[in-house]
């Protein structure tokens, strides 16, 4: 015995040493799993039979209802290979326009999943009463405006088109089925057992052939059983997937459905000469040391697509929560097919009409709402490391970090900080003082972040787990008898059921850091700066099939874990997000980190791309990941600055800072094998760059939070890659190394190549942009065109849009929080029309008085006449209050400009303390105050070149010292 | 509405009047931050003159920053807090005006009036207590070193002392192996063809078989324990240094099977000795000295054995009748009597064969040269030993280090004891059983500083510990400050297998008034 464990033993780390690598053989390809086989195998017959090809589904004509007072449309649905099965499709169109189609299989064995909805949507969406279906004899039809859809009976199929041009098609190649729900067949192996005497020619029975083969294929595919590895799903419920088609025959490009490794225009998977020969797959998963390049799936999922064309962007919302693959195909240069393939759940799906990107972004976030304005210091910088050891290393660092005056809002503790990973539960040997350390911390303005994973350590002595066994809210074994054990960090575990509403309250009540009444056990070794990371939420399960739960786990009302798999991750950062608001009072806003995710996520918090690698590929993905989420939604995002693997190089780690700097979320982070890279541990110079870059970002935050006010309100990304600032310009669709910042006019370029020092940084406009530092400036070009921008070690290529107005607080302290009170410093970037204009929104950063109408929201804008150059400061939330905040209390109908928080300002004289205007070609005359009784300003000018003038070169800059207004206040400043 | 705007004018400007033009400067600046005639100032490196209302006036003028002393203006300039009651001291502009009550700046200077009251006076108290309560260790703990320094001399002197003893005992020496080996080469060219016939014995044959036959199952028992010793260390490092990222479960397995053995290997070999055989442990030492016999010399006593009359002579009886007081010094006598007869061939007369008479004499060289070999090698080291004392790479200028050689002081965190044995080893042991980690050998002192500095001797490292599974070797840096006594207080793993200890030493402590100052005081 214990000499085949040394064997054992032996051979396994000779098999470490080189198993650095995403574990390949741990995840299932398509052809591993029964239904995407079957759903492809479909897919595959269709295309042989060509034009022969049919789609067995029709509506029954005779069961079409309309209703009468909304736009809905109820029908039956047959398929011809089984006409003794019902479904039953409902097709809506919202208010916005958008179509929901869904449909179901009606009066069968079982229901199928039907609740994923109720979890991503933020409420029922609006069905439009003005839009008007009308029944015809081959089709159902409404139009409005310049869209109508189009439900065809026989065979089935639905049909966006615009301008009488199709934009999405569903079932149009006939790839849709639904598996309906049926008996097992008892096992006939009686008869087919029966050995045939030997010697005799064995009598072939001839098996009926099975008519429905054309389309299901002649054998059945595991549709009862399947194993991967050594794990078995033993599918009680046999066959129940769904597949799909939904074709874009005039756009050539799709973005989203992420979480993928891989460019941000989604690469084939299907047709000829695909990039990828599986197809991308959604089935949150932990996967380790995951490729830079592969439509393997990640921590979350995000069911939407957008397609796109030079006339319009159209989406798709595909609302189904369990194992999705999708095939992505050209059969031409200006269409797009894809195949979605689910392994269980409703067929419910949203096509969003556009036409524009920002339409798009309005028509999901109506659905799935949009990102809450984020408490302050989760813009700032973030410290982690897998681990801060002990508290004296918690204060160590803090105090390295005050030393060497480098801004950084919040300090991070991974999971050593708990005694056997029992969560909550501190070490006490390493962590002897926790509530002490954590208002060490909060002394200087800063918060913690600490993780609590949902695994519950089977011990009888941790009061989470014991009072979650006693609820009976931990997820059930197959047999749907007692809890399922897994293994994860702590060894044996459970996992919280949240799909099981009495998880909720006991969840919210063990975050609060007071004792409660009658005893209950709650953090009371925490405090309110203390926020919550929520990692391996896939859930990762160590023991389990794909690192996570066996799909025939029992969750609450008997659904298996099949069916909510990818909401599952969800659940768990919307719970602690609730737990961590309601904890004080007043509620302040929370900070949740997620690892796992799903449509909707974005109401509770960020996310980062997970495990990344320390090289420079995974820096390049990582940006193109955190495009491809801010366009699903989930514009707070961010990954590892360092990567979590590795040791990386001054260099790489000195760009990897200003990768951090210009995403959303901005965390450094580190495996427990890499050695510490706090950026004050970097050698000189890179130590300094690194914190250069972070002073920049703490200088920007007035721009990141008021891009943040933009996406909370409207649903715009916060990071905008080149096709949603200009669809129509074809040379922009492929980016996705270069973004938009809001809509501040910042445009930057990380650079994510060792020994790079020159950038090409793409301007699809005729516009001047200015080197952000310098004033260098850059023409673009109507047809767009590519500029080359110094990229030294130390500059990040980053310029300024002409025409915008950057709000800045030259003075980076300690923590954001410290700022608050700081002046402004306003950079007008002149447009070749000499005109500018941009936002500035605040608010306390820190509690829900925002929807009470506690803020400030500035215009400034810069016109030329012949009066002279005008920069002028107005108020925008007395122009537009009902677009001011989310989430603002009904009867918030006017601004009142002597609100709460903006008369702090005024009381702490909260200036603008500069101007600085770029693009200035002559000296000016004079600068004066406008609204003073024109008192003249103090002002220098810098000769340079004008915003109007062809030629490159420095621009002309003028810098207005103080001009002696306050930032709450209207203003207006000629320069003649 | 139209008041409010009113309300709203007046600006920055009137704020910005009233503020103190020195605010924030350092007494020894302040002439510096006077206005010119025309009441202009130039900026602190001459670049720019800017009007004297522009000096601290909340606005960012001069590249250098030193127009704004008292403000957070520019990016990184410093502030002057008085502190008066306490200890004067910069802090960063970027501290200036964010809403804290610094303890650096504890008059509150550097924030809007009324944000922080003074608390210089308690601060200071405070401060003077703790620096009080420094100084007592300080002195205490000087003591303590001056002690050690004590030592060091005696040290030296004992070692030097040594040396010169070992010196003359090693010129004596070197005449008794010059003699000895005259007699060896004398006595050996006689007996070689004797031994020669000799050697041909079937015992002595056979004895060499078996001795063949050892060697060669001993070199196989080595190899199966050395193999034994690395799977129970490799064992050993996965159940404390296995890495969980990997996820494996099949680690975790085999490691649960491992510690879930009950160890059975002690109990059983002490069960397993019987009929006089060897247990492990004597298997170990004593089969090295059988098969180190010098099989010749056995043949030869041998023979002597056979040949010899049962009794004893006079001579060797003769300790019965002496007192026991006595005893020794006839035993030198004797010895010395015995040698000389034999050396002088009266005894050896008498004993036949001659080959035993050579082989004695060789032994004799051989013995006599060992220990001159091993009284120079004592000698050389205490020289050296002498040369480390004082010298400031090793036990520090004043010796004050020589004191802690090979001294171990322990901390326990967790479930383990970390041992440190100052100039030798740190080790980790599990305080619940299994094998200890050598944590690293002394390597150097902190190779920042300049030996002989005080920051110098702050910073121990030791390296080159066990491997860590899939990781590095352990190492240990050691952070020192004076203290009364030698302790760890503090073990840490910042890094995987790179371990931190905190701890004090009187030999850090010099004598109070000697430290660098690093404080300014008003």
């Amino acid at each position: 015995m214990w000499a085949r464990s040394v064997l054992g033993i032996v051979s396994l780390a000779l098999v470490f040493n080189d198993a650095l690598a995403f574990k390949e053989q741990d995840f299932k390809t398509c052809s591993q799993s029964g239904f995407c086989r079957r759903g492809r195998a479909l897919s595959q017959r269709a295309q042989e039979a060509k034009s022969a090809w049919q789609s067995p589904y029709s509506v029954d004509p005779s069961t079409i209802s309309v209703a009468t007072d909304k736009a809905v449309v109820q029908a039956g649905v047959k398929s011809s290979l089984y006409p003794e099965v019902n479904f039953g499709l409902e097709v809506r169109i919202q208010e916005d326009g958008a179509v929901r189609v869904r449909m179901d299989e009606v009066g069968g064995l079982r229901k199928r999943y039907d609740e994923a909805a109720s979890w991503a949507l933020i409420s029922e969406p609006i069905i439009s009463k003005n839009i008007k279906w009308v029944a015809g004899k081959k089709d159902l039809r409404a139009s409005y405006g310049p869209n109508e859809v189009v439900v065809s009976y026989a065979p089935l199929q639905v049909t966006l088109y615009k301008n009488g041009k199709e934009q999405v098609v569903i079932n149009g190649k006939g790839l849709l089925h639904m598996e309906h729900f049926r008996k097992k067949p008892e096992p006939a192996a009686a008869v087919e057992a029966t050995p045939a005497a030997e010697g005799q020619e064995q009598t072939v029975i001839e098996a009926p052939e099975n008519p429905r083969a054309w389309f299901e294929g002649a054998d059945e595919d595991a549709l009862w059983e399947e194993t991967f590895n050594s794990w078995t799903d033993s599918k009680p419920k046999g066959p129940e997937s769904l597949s799909v088609d939904i074709t874009f025959p005039n756009h050539p490009v799709v973005y989203g459905i992420p979480q993928h490794a891989t460019r941000l225009a989604l690469p084939s998977t299907a047709g000829e000469n695909p990039t990828f020969t599986d197809p991308y797959r959604l089935y949150n998963a932990d996967v380790f040391e995951y490729l830079a390049s592969s439509p393997v799936s990640l921590y979350g999922s995000i069911p939407l697509m957008h397609a796109h064309s030079e006339e319009s962007t159209v989406a798709v919302f595909d609302l189904v929560a369990s194992e999705t693959w999708i095939d992505v195909s050209h059969s031409t240069d200006r269409s797009t097919e894809t195949h979605w393939i689910s392994e269980s759940g409703i067929l419910d799906v949203f096509i969003l009409p556009g036409p524009t990107p920002d339409d798009v972004f309005a028509q999901y976030a109506k659905l799935t709402g949009t990102p809450p304005m984020p408490a302050l210091f989760g813009l700032g910088y973030h410290q982690c490391r897998w681990n801060y050891v002990s508290s004296e290393d918690v204060r160590t660092v803090q105090k390295r970090f005050d030393e060497e005056n480098i801004p950084m809002d919040v300090l991070w503790l991974d999971i050593e900080y708990s005694v056997d990973h029992e969560y909550f539960m501190w070490n006490e040997k390493m962590f002897p003082d926790p509530v002490e350390m954590i208002n060490d911390v909060a002394a200087t303005g800063r918060k913690m972040v600490v993780i609590v994973d949902p695994h519950l350590k089977r011990d009888n002595n941790y009061p989470a787990f014991t009072a979650a066994q006693e609820l009976g809210i931990l997820v059930k074994p197959k047999s749907g008898e007692g809890e399922y054990e897994g293994w994860c960090w702590p060894g044996s575990s459970s996992w919280v059921d949240f799909f099981n509403p009495n998880a909720w309250d006991w969840w919210k009540s063990l975050f609060k850091p007071y004792q409660l009444e009658g005893g209950k056990w709650s953090w009371t070794k925490s405090t309110e700066d203390v926020h919550i990371w929520n990692d391996m939420n896939e859930p990762s399960v160590f023991n389990g099939p794909e690192i996570t739960m066996p799909k025939d786990n029992v969750h609450y009302d008997g659904w298996e874990h099949r069916d909510v798999h990818n909401i599952n991750g969800m659940l768990y950062s919307n719970a602690t997000w609730q737990a961590l608001a309601v904890r004080s009072d007043p509620p302040k806003r929370p900070f949740v980190l997620t690892r796992s995710f799903f449509a909707g996520s974005q109401r509770f918090g960020a996310m980062w791309t997970g495990d990344n690698l320390g090289t420079w590929e995974h820096m390049e993905v990582g940006v193109k990941m955190v495009l491809s989420n801010s366009i699903a939604g989930l514009s707070f995002a961010g990954s590892d600055v360092g990567g979590f693997f590795g040791n990386p190089e001054p260099e790489m780690l000195v760009r990897w800072y200003q990768v951090g700097a210009f995403a959303p979320f901005f965390r450094a982070h580190a495996h427990i094998d890499t050695k510490r890279r706090e950026p004050y541990l970097l050698p000189s110079p890179y130590k300094e760059m690194a914190i250069d870059t972070l002073r920049l970002r703490y200088t920007l935050l007035p721009v990141w939070y008021t891009a943040f006010r933009e996406t909370s309100v409207s649903g715009k990304p916060i990071l905008r890659p080149q096709y949603t600032v200009f669809p129509k310009d074809r040379r922009g669709w492929e980016m996705d190394d270069q973004y938009y910042i809001g809509g501040s006019g910042l445009l930057v370029k990380p650079v994510t190549k060792k020994d790079v020092r020159e950038a090409e940084v793409y301007l699809g406009e005729d516009e001047v942009y200015y080197e952000y530092f310098t004033g260098e400036t850059y023409r673009g070009a109507a047809k767009g065109r590519t500029v080359t921008v110094p990229a030294a070690l130390d500059q990040i290529p980053l310029l300024v849009r002409g025409g915008s107005v950057v709000p800045t607080r030259e003075r980076p302290r300690r923590a954001s929080g410290l700022m608050k009170y700081d002046p402004f410093t306003l950079k007008v970037a002149l447009s070749k029309d000499e005109g500018a204009r941009g936002e500035l929104y605040l608010d306390d950063g820190e509690t829900f008085g925002h929807q009470r109408g506690e803020y400030v929201w500035r215009e400034f804008t810069a016109v030329k006449s012949k009066k002279g150059l005008r920069v002028s400061s107005r108020d925008l939330g007395s122009a537009r209050p009902a677009e001011a905040v989310e989430g603002a209390s009904p009867g918030l109908t006017s601004y009142d400009r002597g609100n709460k928080y903006a008369r702090t300002l005024e009381e702490r004289d909260v200036r603008v303390e500069k101007v600085v205007v770029v693009g200035v070609k002559a000296k000016p005359k004079s600068v004066k105050l406008d609204s003073q009784g024109g008192k003249e300003l103090e002002w220098e000018w810098t000769p340079g070149v004008g915003s109007k003038e062809k030629k490159g070169g420095r621009a002309g800059v003028l810098v207005i010292k103080d001009p002696g207004v306050k930032v709450t206040q209207d203003w207006d400043i000629v320069i003649l | 509405m139209v008041p409010w705007l009113l309300l709203a004018l007046p600006l920055g400007a009137t704020a910005a009047a009233g503020r103190d033009k020195l605010l924030g400067v350092h007494p020894s600046a302040l002439a510096k931050y006077t206005p010119s005639k025309s009441n202009t100032w130039k900026c602190l490196d001459g670049s720019k003159e800017i009007s004297w209302n522009a000096v601290n006036d909340d606005y960012c003028d001069c590249p250098d920053g030193s127009d704004e002393p008292g403000t957070s203006a520019c990016p990184d300039s410093r502030f002057w807090c008085k502190n008066e009651g306490h200890i004067g001291a910069y802090i960063h502009s970027s501290r200036v005006g964010d809403g804290l009550c610094e303890t650096e700046c504890c008059d509150g200077s550097d924030e809007r009036p009324g944000t922080c009251p003074n608390r210089c006076k308690e601060i200071g108290e405070a401060y003077r207590a703790k620096r009080d309560a420094e100084l007592k260790i300080q002195k205490t703990g000087s003591k303590i070193r001056s002690t050690y320094i004590a030592f060091a001399h005696k040290e030296r002197k004992r070692l030097e002392d040594l040396a010169a003893s070992l010196e003359k005992d090693i010129v004596a020496k070197e005449k008794e192996v010059e003699k000895l080996r005259e007699i060896a080469e004398r006595t050996e060219s006689l007996t070689q063809a004797a031994l020669d016939h000799k050697r041909q014995s079937p015992l002595y044959q056979s004895l060499l078989n078996h001795n063949k036959a050892l060697k060669s199952l001993k070199r196989e028992y080595k190899k199966h324990a050395d193999r034994e010793k690395q799977l129970g260390q490799i064992l050993d490092s996965l159940r404390t240094g296995y890495n969980p990222n990997y996820q494996d479960m099949a680690v975790l397995e085999a490691d649960g099977e491992e510690s879930s053995t009950p160890e059975p290997e002690s109990e059983k070999t002490e069960e397993a000795v019987d009929d006089g055989l060897w247990t492990a442990d004597e298997l170990d030492s004593e089969l090295d000295d059988l098969i180190g016999t010098d099989y010749t010399s056995l043949l030869l006593e041998h023979e002597d054995h056979i040949n010899t009359p049962t009794e004893d002579s006079l001579l060797f009886k003769i300790t019965s009748y002496i007192p026991d007081a006595w005893l020794p010094q006839y035993e030198a006598w004797k010895d010395n009597f015995v040698d000389w007869l034999e050396k002088l061939g009266i005894v050896s007369e008498e004993s036949s064969g001659s080959s035993t008479e050579a082989t004695r004499a060789q032994q004799a060289l051989t013995e006599a040269n060992t220990e001159l070999n091993h009284m120079r090698r004592e000698k050389t080291e205490s020289e050296s030993d002498v040369l480390k004392i004082f010298n400031p790479e090793h036990f520090g200028a004043e010796g004050e280090w020589k004191k802690l050689d090979d001294t171990c002081i322990n901390h326990e965190v967790g479930d383990y004891t970390y041992e440190l044995c100052f100039f030798k080893e740190a080790k980790q042991k599990p305080n619940k059983g299994g094998s200890n980690f050598s944590l690293g050998r002394f390597q150097s002192w902190n190779k920042d500083a300049r030996p002989g500095s005080p920051e110098y001797y702050s910073k121990q490292v030791y390296q080159h510990g066990t491997r860590c599974w899939n990781g590095p070797e352990r190492s240990v840096v050691v952070l020192l400050t004076c203290g009364v006594e030698n302790t760890i207080y503090s073990v840490q793993e910042l890094e995987k297998c790179e371990y931190q200890f905190k701890g004090t030493s009187p030999a850090l402590c010099l004598p109070p008034g000697k430290e660098p100052q690093n404080h300014e005081e008003l």
